[in-house]
């Protein structure tokens, strides 16, 4: 699944293990997420929706 | 950083690797070869049998420890590696020593085996997905 957190954590000049200690994850799970190796399940997917203050449909597009 | 499950993990697996080699150690000392199953002969060969218990309780452990799901998924896919190569190569062996005169593979080695198929999990993990998992 294609997602906008790269450009969201840029935004924010955060690194990833900014945005790794922030939600409480491993540097390589971000990573795994960012580049869509990984899809994350529903609660971490609004827990990072609610970090960045959007939607989750804002931050996940469907393929 | 090593996050608190692998803290853990590795604090339970330590003392138990230690238990396991010392009671393999002891039990090769103190039974002759070929002994006869005697309840007391069958105690002794016991004590490596509940350090490779322990091993799976803390594999279990570290599992369910783990809040990092994605670090999970790359364990559990691990283990799943592991059960496969175990499962189809002491199957295999197991119908070629039915069926034909191949030499007899003791039992103990399917522990082992499962162990080696976690690092080769691990290599599966990094040529399909690009992260290995950190526990190999």
């Amino acid at each position: 699944m294609k997602n906008r957190l790269k450009v969201l954590r840029a935004e924010r000049d955060w690194s990833q293990g900014d945005l790794a200690e922030r939600l409480d994850v491993s540097r390589q799970s971000v990573n795994a997420i960012e580049t869509g190796k990984y899809d994350p399940s529903l609660p971490l997917a609004f827990r990072i929706a609610d970090l960045f203050g959007l939607r989750i449909e804002d931050i996940f597009l469907k393929d | 950083m090593m996050d608190t499950a692998r803290r853990r993990y590795i604090g339970r697996m330590i003392p138990i690797a230690i238990a396991y080699m010392v009671a393999v150690f002891v039990a090769g000392s103190i039974i002759p070869n070929g002994a006869a199953p005697t309840p007391l002969t069958v105690v002794v060969a016991l004590v490596p049998a509940s350090a490779v218990v322990g091993f799976i309780w803390a594999m279990g452990r570290y599992l369910t420890d783990l809040t990092d799901e994605y670090v999970r998924l790359l364990e559990v896919r691990k283990a799943l590696v592991a059960t496969a190569l175990t499962l189809a190569l002491a199957s295999g062996w197991g119908i070629l020593e039915l069926f034909t005169t191949v030499p007899r593979v003791p039992l103990f080695y399917v522990f082992p085996l499962w162990c080696i198929g976690l690092a080769v999990g691990s290599l599966v993990n990094r040529l399909t997905i690009g992260n290995a998992g950190p526990c190999t």
